[in-house]
């Protein structure tokens, strides 16, 4: 268990190391301010086609959570099939202007899946994922920028706190099976990004309201 | 990196009810026998909040609505998109275009409002 803890700082302050300075700069968000965010379909970087789905149904909660309107993530996919963007990478790249005009956001959040796997050995097996996050202004300006890659691999003399544990086994428990269960790393790595990291995004107007 | 971790396992979520939306979406994408179930479990989510009289999450109104209007139920999918629109203003101009789009489907007469 020291050593996921060992594994997850590490990744922490790889995330901070690649920005140079601790802190975001989160200016050109502000000046966007957001009210509403729209995501699209993920772009798939990896061999599961099952992944972009997956990822997306873990995305609104966090994001409406941090006091934001967040479309509708199966609605939206809906009406982009209707318009004939079937495929996550063909909706990235339409304009953005033209996307959040269409939808009338604020923002869109663009993630991109660069890995969902397992890599099995005889001792233990290591699951990855690792994800771009990118939001863009309704003008087409980038206002956030963002890279997770979170990984794991479960040790038979676990041992550490009781909470540490749990996770430990919630984790151990999906890679018992035939097919792994990405969906708590990949909530673990939204969370870091959006929420609980050193660089979250600001407080949406919702949760300015319920603060007061 | 505790609170982090923290964070995670217990899923402090202090703004909304969801009713296990995300994890009813992620089931029934991979089994879409499990679409109705999803429909199901966020009726009953919507019907919890609004009789304690608390805010409805963002999109649930809409999802629900989707799922009707995919099987063909129009007048609940128009019904949903409206409590969508009505209670979150940054949907309303999604929404009525949505709107609009079914009601205009069946007739294909001009809507007058």
């Amino acid at each position: 268990m020291k050593k996921l803890i060992f594994i997850l700082c590490a990744l922490v302050m790889t995330g901070c190391a690649t920005t140079n300075v601790s802190k975001k700069d989160f200016s050109a968000f502000e000046t966007a301010a957001p009210r509403s965010i729209l995501i699209v379909p993920t772009v798939n970087h990896s061999l599961d086609v099952d992944a972009p789905n997956y990822v997306l149904s873990t995305l609104p909660v966090p994001l409406a959570e941090k006091g934001y309107y967040v479309f509708p993530v199966n609605t939206t996919k809906v009406v982009l099939e209707q318009e004939g963007l079937y495929e996550g990478d063909l909706v990235q790249r339409q304009k953005p202007e033209v996307l959040a005009k269409l939808f009338g956001a604020d923002a869109i959040l663009y993630v991109t899946i660069n890995r969902w796997d397992a890599q099995y050995a005889v001792i233990v097996t290591t699951v990855t994922v690792d994800f771009d996050y990118r939001m863009v202004s309704k003008e087409g300006v980038e206002i956030f920028k963002e890279n997770k890659k979170l990984q794991y691999s479960p040790q038979n003399n676990a041992s550490g706190s009781p909470l540490a544990q749990l996770i430990s086994a919630a984790i151990n428990a999906a890679v018992a099976r035939a097919k792994p269960n990405y969906m708590p790393l990949t909530r673990m790595a939204n969370n870091d990004v959006f929420v609980t990291g050193k660089n979250p995004i600001p407080d949406g107007p919702y949760k300015a309201i319920s603060n007061k | 990196m505790a609170l982090a971790l923290s964070a995670c396992a217990t899923k402090k979520q202090d703004m909304y009810q969801w009713g296990g939306y995300d994890g009813l979406l992620y089931e029934a994408y991979k089994d879409p026998n499990k679409v109705e179930e999803f429909r199901i479990k966020l009726e009953n989510q919507i019907a919890a909040s609004e009789s304690a009289k608390q805010k409805v999450a963002p999109g649930l109104y809409a999802e629900v609505g989707t799922i009707y209007l995919q099987s063909g139920a129009k007048e609940s999918a128009v019904k949903y998109y409206k409590l969508e629109r009505d209670t979150w203003p940054e949907s309303k101009a999604l929404m009525t275009s949505m709107i609009e789009n079914i009601e205009r489907r069946p007739t294909k007469e001009e809507i007058k409002k």
